[in-house]
């Protein structure tokens, strides 16, 4: 590799991200989000079935009938006196904002009847419920949220002094909101369900992002002492050079196991591992992304920047 | 030349192997939790125990959503994270769904439930010396001194004459100041206190109790005083909620979640493995240790600490699995590079790793920063993705440097090992 230089295509970087994220915010505004049923609510139908039956292919076809996002389980209600009348009931969750009309309730009980060996004559009800994942919960994550950003700012800003410690941490943090915004943009494109299953993913994606800032970081730090004579694109060049290799290995191990989620859950039809799994590959590639294309070159475009003003004061 | 410190390695790997089987025992046992998205669990609901017409509408849903921060807060005290606490605003009640105990498949999970709706109001009464019950128990006189809304905060520890368990309450100025008034008055008397008019204990007052402590004594153990005090802390229900259904449900994630999650892990960590190996060589071999060993502690400490595994605790344990590997990646790249620079195996395995350590100490406190500030704040998935990776980062340190280090210098002292070509450099 002679001449890598990751400098001369700085702009190509930024405007791929920014027409990612577009794409995303464009899309928002089109479809808006398919929250799911932890986080909007809605209407809980069960119906009883002869036995237990397969709830992920309910949980399917129930989807595909009315459009709206929906989580299947069976449930199953004993009688410890009597082992024999143990009542089976398919219980669907179905998000949405608003009550179900009359003609999609009646939608998803004649989709489930035809498809399930449904009891004659059982029971059927429908009640509304609230989310389970509510204001509280998303306060306080929000709010934990920030006091990590605080806490993490301070910390980079304090190990990583010689290369100018804020201008990394704050560089660290954009690459932090990248990343989400370029899953956001997975799930706004694409409709996923936005629940518990995202808040899990995202949370992992930033922990990634994070580590990965902090290894090509330490780099930058390292080679800003022992490379006094070189400028500063020589330094992020060559740092991210070096560490392309442990870069690579890193990812292709952890896409790895994440796609081996995937392949499992996608062969066994698991659709929320499959939704888990997914966000992940799209967030670790993004975190190697925003690292090296997005951190590192913001960072060198800030300090250029404050080296020219000191000039010009001089 | 170094001295040949081979048993180091043979020390490591007896110490993993002794983890490994307790690990093993704890897997056998059935002690490992997984949450009920993965596995399913209960489901009940709960309804208000109040008389008709007592309370408007408005009143019962008011009380509905206090009574869901405060049976969340019951359940994250047992250390249970994956629970779904919902209301039913039409219906005027509430769903709860909590994972299956280790171990347990078909129980009745009455006792679990009938424990959580309780109000869990505490009070302290004076006591009437006539009226007692059948056990010599006083009998609530209704005549209160301090009650648990009075109380700031509750631990329970041990008495340092009696050795005995006991919870300590530290009591709000309203309480503090009643609590003194009520001490002062009645010296030499009974004090009794109750939980949902179920009595605790009843101590003697031997003066009067300034400064907004109190005591309960009476604690069979740490878990009953443990349990006590976290009651105590979560605060009490606006009124009684009674299980009226209990169900068991299937897992959220899909009946065959669990197999799969079981075998992608196992699958992917070999492919881990090898990868590792092959990118790595010798190292790779002795990284690949170490990763064994951060899969068996990281199934001892989810045993040990009563956590259940959920999809946000796999997240976190696939975060720290991540940057196990990835410190690895950074230390052997290192070293390789100090290999090609032409300097001895020993020197570029010491230089490796001390050249990548801040690297992986930095992101490891950034990680663990986020970790601590998640649980401290955080509820719910939050809180348990936050717990399995603080353990996850805090074990994948010490396996993946501290052990891949003693081991990789401990190899390098014997002959056979020096061979370049085991280290990926030519």
């Amino acid at each position: 590799m002679k001449d890598f230089d990751l400098i001369k295509h700085q702009k190509k970087f930024f405007i791929i991200s920014a027409v990612i994220i577009l794409i995303g915010i464009v899309f928002y505004f089109i479809n808006g989000v398919n929250l799911d049923v932890q986080f909007s609510g809605g209407t809980r139908i069960l119906i009883e079935t002869n036995g237990e039956i397969d709830a992920p292919k309910a949980e399917a076809v129930v989807e595909q009938a009315i459009g709206k996002s929906a989580t299947a389980q069976t449930q199953k209600t004993n009688n410890p006196s009597e082992e024999s009348k143990t009542i089976y009931m398919l219980r669907l969750d179905i998000a949405s904002s608003e009550t179900l009309t009359d003609e999609e309730l009646n939608t998803v009980i004649n989709t489930v009847t035809e498809n399930f060996d449904v009891k004659e004559g059982g029971n059927v009800e429908v009640v509304s419920v609230e989310p389970s994942i509510g204001q509280e919960t998303l306060g306080n994550g929000l709010k934990a949220t920030l006091i990590a950003s605080v806490l993490i700012i301070l910390y980079v800003t304090w190990r990583f002094s010689s290369m100018h410690g804020f201008a990394a941490s704050i560089t660290a943090l954009v690459a932090l909101v990248h990343d989400i915004l370029v899953v956001f943009t997975m799930y706004t494109v694409f409709q996923l369900p936005l629940g518990e299953v995202f808040i899990s993913a995202i949370l992992t994606i930033i922990g990634y992002s994070l580590n990965d800032t902090i290894i090509i970081y330490d780099r930058i730090r390292e080679n800003s002492k022992l490379m006094k004579k070189s400028t500063l694109d020589e330094i992020v060049n060559t740092s991210i050079k070096q560490s392309l290799t442990r870069t690579v290995n890193t990812a292709a191990t952890t896409l790895l196991t994440v796609a081996t989620l995937y392949i499992f859950a996608a062969v066994n039809n698991i659709s929320s591992l499959m939704e888990f799994a997914l966000p992940l590959m799209v967030g670790f590639i993004a975190g190697v992304y925003s690292t090296v294309f997005i951190a590192s070159q913001l960072w060198l475009m800030w300090r250029k920047s404050t080296m020219r003003r000191n000039l010009k004061s001089a | 030349m170094r001295k040949n410190s081979v048993w180091k390695l043979f020390v490591v790997i007896l110490v993993i192997a002794v983890f490994a089987f307790l690990a093993g025992n704890e897997l056998k046992k059935d002690n490992v939790r997984t949450g009920i998205d993965i596995r399913g669990g209960v489901s009940a609901i709960l309804e208000p125990d109040i008389a008709e017409g007592s309370l408007t509408d408005e009143e019962i849903t008011k009380g509905l959503q206090s009574a869901k921060v405060i049976l969340d807060k019951r359940l994250e005290s047992r250390q249970i994270y994956d629970k779904s606490v919902t209301i039913d605003a039409v219906n005027k009640r509430i769903t709860v769904e909590i994972p299956w105990a280790p171990g347990e498949t078909n129980f009745n999970p009455q006792e679990t439930i009938s424990e959580l709706g309780k109000t869990a109001l505490l009070t302290f009464q004076e006591v009437d010396t006539d009226k007692i019950d059948a056990k010599g128990d006083f009998l609530p006189t209704g005549r209160i001194v301090l009650q648990g809304t009075q109380v700031k905060d509750a631990n329970p520890g041990r008495d340092p004459k009696t050795n005995e368990w006991v919870v300590l309450l530290d009591l709000d100025p309203s309480g503090s100041e009643a609590f003194a008034e009520a001490t002062g008055r009645l010296v030499g008397q009974y004090i009794a206190i109750f939980m949902d008019d179920e009595f605790i204990s009843a101590p003697r007052v031997s003066q009067r109790i300034e400064g907004g402590s109190a005591v309960i004594t009476g604690q069979a153990d740490a878990v009953e005083a443990g349990q006590l005090a976290s009651t105590i802390r979560s605060g009490s229900l606006p009124f009684r909620l009674v299980a009226t259904k209990v169900d068991s449900i299937s897992p959220q994630l899909g009946q065959g979640a669990m197999n799969v999650a079981v075998t992608a892990g196992i699958v992917g960590f070999i492919l881990v493995c090898l990868f590792m190996l092959i990118l790595y060589r010798l190292p790779g071999l002795l990284a690949d240790i170490g990763l064994f060993a951060l899969a068996v502690l990281t199934i001892l400490s989810v045993a040990w600490t009563g956590i259940s595994i959920t999809l946000p605790g796999i997240g976190g344990i696939i975060l720290a699995v991540g940057m196990g590997v990835d410190a690895n990646c950074v230390i052997f790249e290192r070293i390789k590079e100090e290999l090609r620079d032409g300097k001895t195996l020993r020197a570029s395995v010491d230089q490796g790793f001390h050249r990548a350590f801040a690297a992986v100490v930095d992101s490891n406190v950034t990680t663990m920063i986020t970790a601590v500030v998640l649980y401290a704040l955080g509820s719910g998935p939050i809180k348990g993705f936050a717990m399995t990776l603080a353990i996850g980062v805090a074990i994948s340190f010490v396996t993946a440097v501290t052990a891949t280090k003693i081991m990789l210098q401990s190899v390098t002292s014997v002959e056979i090992a020096k061979n370049k070509w085991l280290y990926g450099v030519k």
